[in-house]
């Protein structure tokens, strides 16, 4: 089997940092090799890199036989790569036809002829057994119809080598089953797949070879058949995962009570919820994103109004209460996107520390915050999170924090304000493995201080170590409710896709 | 010391603007046939020749001053009001009218006008904030529309029901104030008056607000992700009625010290005319609204105005060469948001070493 | 005089024309994901390099070209400081107005040596098309025929637009750089390229509104003869939602309250009450903005 695709040595720096050192990659016809490796690891700069968004700094690309250099993506597009990116790539206002043809229209004398461009797509989505509905408006297509579009567009385009970003981060178990089919389908009719993704049982299902990164190195090239993922695990940390903390079992009564929660806008969004969260416990939410975990956060917090229903907190009945109410009756927020809701890129550390403090009795006086005073108090939590803010240091913007350094400051102020209750959403997105160990425990520990915790993540490895129950969002409403003893991520699964499972305390739907 | 180095940071480009405003200048003199070194000294004398002169530019610099610190702490909340013209017309209008028909000793005259003056010039910027906020009505478009009624409905006040009738003038004008009511001049016999001094004031306590006070903290956070302000537990409307509040305050009060101290009526057109709502928007944006640097930056524009009334007297190079330097400084300041953007890219490829 | 009456919807036509054009070369920029603040000072250019080159070669269709061009030049500067130093565009489009009133006065002192106004009464205005056949019908003749051959030009461009936009490839893609540009961009389609093009077509549909405003009737220039309308322009394609069909509509309203303000010159109202009129109502009309949140949330985050 001849090489396809060869990457060699490929380095990128950016200043100082590193994020590829010498990464070797190489990928045969009719082959899917997954590249694994945690968040920072390297693997979406490798990637942009052979999609001509990023230019190495060393390194050559061999397609074919022939050293290549993509100058930008239209580069690589014309020379036979296509990219499923994680974040897609689809105008939600035009249709399904339109986003797979855009930019290779069919056309006649400058007019676009759309019907054309509809055979061509019937025609493909007939040959590579991916259906799609090719006159429907994207934004109401399904996520995993969006995702049939991406990768018909990339097969419209004419890719041989298919790139997939975390293909499987947004879809529900079901979808994923699907996507694994097409992946081998393509694999089979010869093309070849690049298979991005930290999700090792997906990777022993479909993959023939497997790279390992992290930190920017490659740690192994394996075959699927050589390996399983207890080996893989092992390459892609590099040592033993720590422990989490022993949880002291407590039960102090009710902190949250939420009932019959309801948010309409069009249509229903969230839709008659009721959960309680006692002291001292870690309620658990999952559910494929998008199916009323932002609604049901942003309506308990108080940056949304609920229609039906009512939220107490310790006591007090907040609901449609004004964020600043419900923040002084004992709740801390940490959000699920850090840049749109968590922080102010362009202003500093310290302010970015300061909101939510900025009022308090004990940072001010004569109307004048004490920022100095409060300054000792950030750079407490510099110390003791561990956050490299840069040379600047709490002076530095926002902005220039990586992802998981402001990620940990957003943690260190919302813990800060040590109220009974807190939101935790996603609170290890995108952070490295030394950041996610260290905010895991932080939520632990508060939680054995006998506060409550709602923790929203799509991770289900994330909610399986942390809850002490687990609620499964479908449709806007809880459509099943385990305890930490019953819940593995098979059960979870089955709910989180609209499906029933024997023997849990499963609630109507 | 940081206030020292932000703000002389916060000059830097500013400097630059001027110069290449300046080298547009010349460019538009040498069109005209003009001498440019000869031009721009007749503009150096014309701002800052004699202190007669030096106190004019001053007295120009003050509504100009007022109206950029108004403007500001609207920008600073993410605010763009630009309709600062309409709020000073109808302050300075209303000003007028209670400070020649309040029966009261001069004094109250004087406190009442200015308490009048800045309250309707509050409330009209309260109305579009309030659109805003309760319609989602952009405030950009309706402050904007909002000059035009504004300054047509101050113009009927004083054509028709509180015209001047007595004088020969066809100037439509209110009578004029009893020299009780008038705000002193700083220095007998020049133009500069105590409005100058309300102007320092205002930019002291603006900067000592905006830097020190929770208040201030929250307009900043406001102005850069409105979304992480909300979910800070920061009252968006709040915030932003009480920013567009004092900032048509301000724009009231630059009308009322007009009326107060410089024409003793009200002159239809008399605040239009020479641009003082414009000009200040540009005084904010030079100093990117920075309300020290406003102080800076409206005497500069105030002295390319009065330096080019002196160029007009004295060469044949049209007054508008101010509008002119000043329209290339405001387009070159932009220059600024370039270097903004670098940083911001910057930021987001820190994140994605961080993330990817 | 009647408040209504036929002739009142052929002034409309006429007053249409400025915003209309205006207002479909806010679209474009609009489409492309630029809000262009400049259409006021766009057309002011326009205007005033109308008259200029009316002046010089007394050829109206010269005239009218150069009008073009002096204001696609201005709308390069603005597409150079949006797009390549990635100024705040609202910044920039206010800049351009001041630019536009503080060069057309200066330029209007340094060419022809007046203040305030410039009329010659030996320039020849645009001249006005009697179509055959629709002239001679009774009361539609009147209101559709006889007007200046732009007045015709705007209401084709807004067919050509909507064609462009709807049935060509690079109107497709110009569509798809305004609804997401970073897709666009992977995709390799050339974002710049088509934001550049749309802001040109921009600039020279506001210079030949200026010319319509300048020659299109009076044939003369004051100073800030805009008053505003490129203002009503960017609140007829919001209410137009950027849709060239739609913008026909909400201009041709905006045109009647124009042409209504000026019949009421003729009651025995206060000047200021009429003159206010336009304002009022396109106030009146944002309430019924159906995508407000389109401009207004992201004015507040790219002011500063």
């Amino acid at each position: 089997m001849t090489d396809r695709l060869e990457m060699r040595g490929m380095t990128k720096k950016y200043g100082d940092f590193t994020a590829n050192d010498k990464v070797s990659f190489s990928l045969a016809a009719g082959e899917v090799h997954a590249i694994v490796g945690e968040n920072g690891a390297g693997k979406t700069t490798l990637m942009r890199m052979l999609y001509g968004m990023e230019q190495p700094t060393s390194g050559e690309i061999v397609l074919n036989g022939k050293p290549v250099v993509f100058r930008g993506p239209e580069d690589a597009i014309r020379n036979g790569i296509g990219m499923v990116h994680q974040h897609f790539m689809l105008f939600g206002e035009f249709s399904v036809t339109e986003n797979i043809v855009i930019g290779y229209e069919p056309k006649q004398a400058g007019f676009f002829k759309r019907k054309d461009a509809e055979d061509k797509v019937r025609a493909l989505s007939e040959q590579y057994r991916i259906p799609i509905h090719p006159q429907a408006k994207v934004a109401n297509c399904s996520i995993g119809e969006q995702q049939r579009v991406e990768i018909l567009k990339v097969l419209y385009q004419g890719a041989d080598i298919i790139v997939l970003d975390e293909p499987t981060a947004v879809l529900t178990p079901l979808e994923v089953r699907d996507l694994l089919q097409t992946i081998r389908n393509l694999a089979e009719s010869g093309k070849s797949v690049i298979l991005i993704t930290h999700k090792l049982q997906e990777v022993m299902e479909v993959a023939d070879r497997i790279t390992v990164l992290r930190g920017g190195k490659v740690t192994g090239t394996v075959s699927r058949t050589e390996t399983n993922t207890d080996d893989l695990a092992r390459l892609m940390v590099g040592r033993e995962l720590q422990e989490l903390a022993e949880r002291v079992p407590l039960d102090k009564g009710p902190l949250l009570q939420v009932e019959n929660l309801t948010v309409r806008e069009k249509q229903t969004l969230l839709d008659q919820v009721s959960f309680t969260v006692h002291h001292g416990e870690i309620v658990g939410i999952a559910g494929v994103s998008g199916n009323g975990q932002s609604e049901l956060l942003q309506a308990i917090s108080g940056l949304r109004t609920a229609q039906e229903g009512t939220v107490r907190l310790g006591g007090n009945d907040v609901t449609n209460k004004s964020v600043a109410t419900i923040r002084d009756a004992g709740l801390a927020h940490i959000p699920e996107d850090r840049y749109l809701w968590g922080a102010a890129k362009l202003s500093s550390v310290e302010e970015n520390a300061l909101m939510g403090y900025q009022r308090k009795p004990a940072y001010n006086r004569r109307g004048v915050v004490l920022r100095e005073k409060f300054r000792q108090v950030v750079k407490g939590w510099v110390e003791q999170f561990a956050i490299k803010t840069g040379s600047r240091q709490l002076q530095e913007l926002a902005g220039n924090l990586s992802g998981g350094n402001l990620q940990k400051l957003i943690v260190a102020r919302e813990l800060g304000q040590e109220t009974p209750f807190l939101i935790a959403a996603e609170p290890t997105r995108g952070v490295d493995i030394g950041a996610m160990e260290y905010i895991h425990q932080a939520l632990i520990e508060k939680r054995n201080q006998g506060d409550g915790i709602l923790l929203v993540s799509s991770e289900l490895s994330e909610i399986l170590a942390l809850s002490d129950r687990i609620l499964v969002m479908y449709k806007g409403r809880i459509a099943g409710e385990l305890s930490r003893l019953e819940a593995t991520e098979e059960k979870i699964s089955v709910i989180m896709a609209g499906g029933s499972i024997h023997g849990s305390n499963q609630r109507a739907i | 010391m940081a206030a020292i180095k932000e703000l002389s940071k916060s000059l830097v480009q500013p400097f630059l603007a001027v110069v290449i405003g300046l080298l547009t200048g010349a460019l538009v003199i040498a069109a005209v046939g003009e001498s440019i070194l000869g031009t721009y000294q007749e503009m150096w004398k014309g701002a800052f020749g004699s202190f007669y002169f030096f106190t004019s530019t001053l007295a120009r610099a003050t509504p100009i001053m007022l109206i950029a610190l108004g403007l500001s702490l609207a920008f600073r909340a993410g605010v763009f009001n630009l309709g600062a013209e309409g709020q000073m017309v109808l302050g300075a209008v209303s000003a007028a009218l209670v400070a020649i028909y309040l029966p009261a000793p001069g004094m109250i005259k004087i406190v009442a006008g200015i308490f009048a003056g800045m309250a309707v010039g509050g409330f009209w910027a309260l109305l579009p904030g309030f659109m805003e906020a309760r319609f989602r009505i952009p405030l950009l478009i309706s402050t904007l529309l909002f000059n035009y009624i504004a300054v047509l409905f101050a113009s009927y006040l004083v054509t028709e029901p509180f015209r001047d009738r007595s004088g020969s003038a066809a100037l439509a004008q209110t009578v004029m104030l009893e020299k009780s009511a008038w705000l002193p001049k700083l220095f007998a016999g020049m133009s500069v008056h105590a409005g100058f001094l309300f102007a320092i004031v205002a930019a002291l306590l603006l900067f000592w607000v905006l830097r020190f006070t929770p208040f201030g903290y929250e307009v900043k956070m406001l102005g850069q992700n409105s979304l992480f302000a909300q979910y800070g537990g920061i009252n968006r409307i709040r915030v932003m009625l009480t920013g567009m509040f004092a900032s048509g305050g301000l724009a009231g009060l630059a009308g009322t010290v007009e009326v107060m101290g410089a024409h003793y009526r009200f002159v239809d057109g008399a605040l239009t005319v020479p641009g003082f709502a414009w000009t200040g928007l540009m005084a904010a944006l030079l100093a990117n609204s920075h309300p020290l640097g406003i102080i800076v930056t409206s005497i500069l524009l105030a002295a390319f105005q009065t330096g080019a009334m002196g160029v007009e007297r004295n060469t044949d190079v049209p007054l508008e060469l101010a509008s002119v330097i000043q329209a290339v400084l405001i387009l070159f300041i932009s220059a600024k948001f370039s270097y903004d953007w670098w940083k911001k890219r910057k930021a987001k490829g820190g994140e994605s070493h961080g993330a990817l | 005089m009647e408040l209504f009456d036929w002739s009142l919807l052929s002034s409309t036509i006429r007053m249409v024309t400025p915003i209309l054009l205006a207002a479909l070369g806010g679209a474009l920029c609009a489409r492309v994901g630029i809000f262009n603040v400049g259409l006021e000072g766009l057309v002011l250019v326009g205007a005033f390099s109308a008259i200029v080159g009316n002046h010089f070669t007394g050829n109206l269709f010269l005239a009218v070209l150069i009008a073009a061009l002096v204001s696609i030049v201005f709308s390069l500067l603005f597409a150079y400081m949006t797009i390549r130093l990635r100024a705040n565009e609202i910044v920039i489009g206010v800049a351009i107005n001041f630019l536009a009133l503080g060069l057309t006065t200066f330029a209007l002192r340094a060419i022809f040596g007046v203040k305030g106004a410039f009329y010659d009464k030996d320039m020849a205005g645009l001249p006005t098309v009697e179509i055959p056949f629709i002239h001679d019908i009774p009361v539609i003749g009147g209101i559709i025929s006889g007007h200046s051959p732009l007045v015709y030009f705007a209401f084709l461009v807004a067919i050509l637009l909507y064609v462009f936009f709807y049935r060509t490839v690079t109107g497709f893609r110009v569509l798809a750089v305004g609804l997401n540009p970073v897709a666009a961009r992977s995709l390799g389609l050339k974002v710049t390229g088509l934001q550049v093009l749309a802001i040109v077509m921009s600039g020279a549909l506001c210079g030949i509104a200026g010319a319509q405003l300048s020659l299109g009737q009076v044939t003369m220039f004051t100073e800030g003869m805009t008053a505003g309308r490129g203002f009503i322009a960017l609140v007829a394609m919001m209410m137009g939602q950027s849709h060239p069909l739609g913008i026909l509509a909400s201009s041709l309203l905006f045109g009647l309250m124009d042409a209504l303000s000026i019949r009421l010159q003729g009651f025995s109202l206060p000047t200021q009450f009429t003159a206010m009129l336009p304002y009022v109502l396109t106030i009146a009309a944002m309430f019924f903005l159906k995508n407000k949140s389109q401009i207004g949330s992201d004015n507040q985050q790219s002011t500063r």
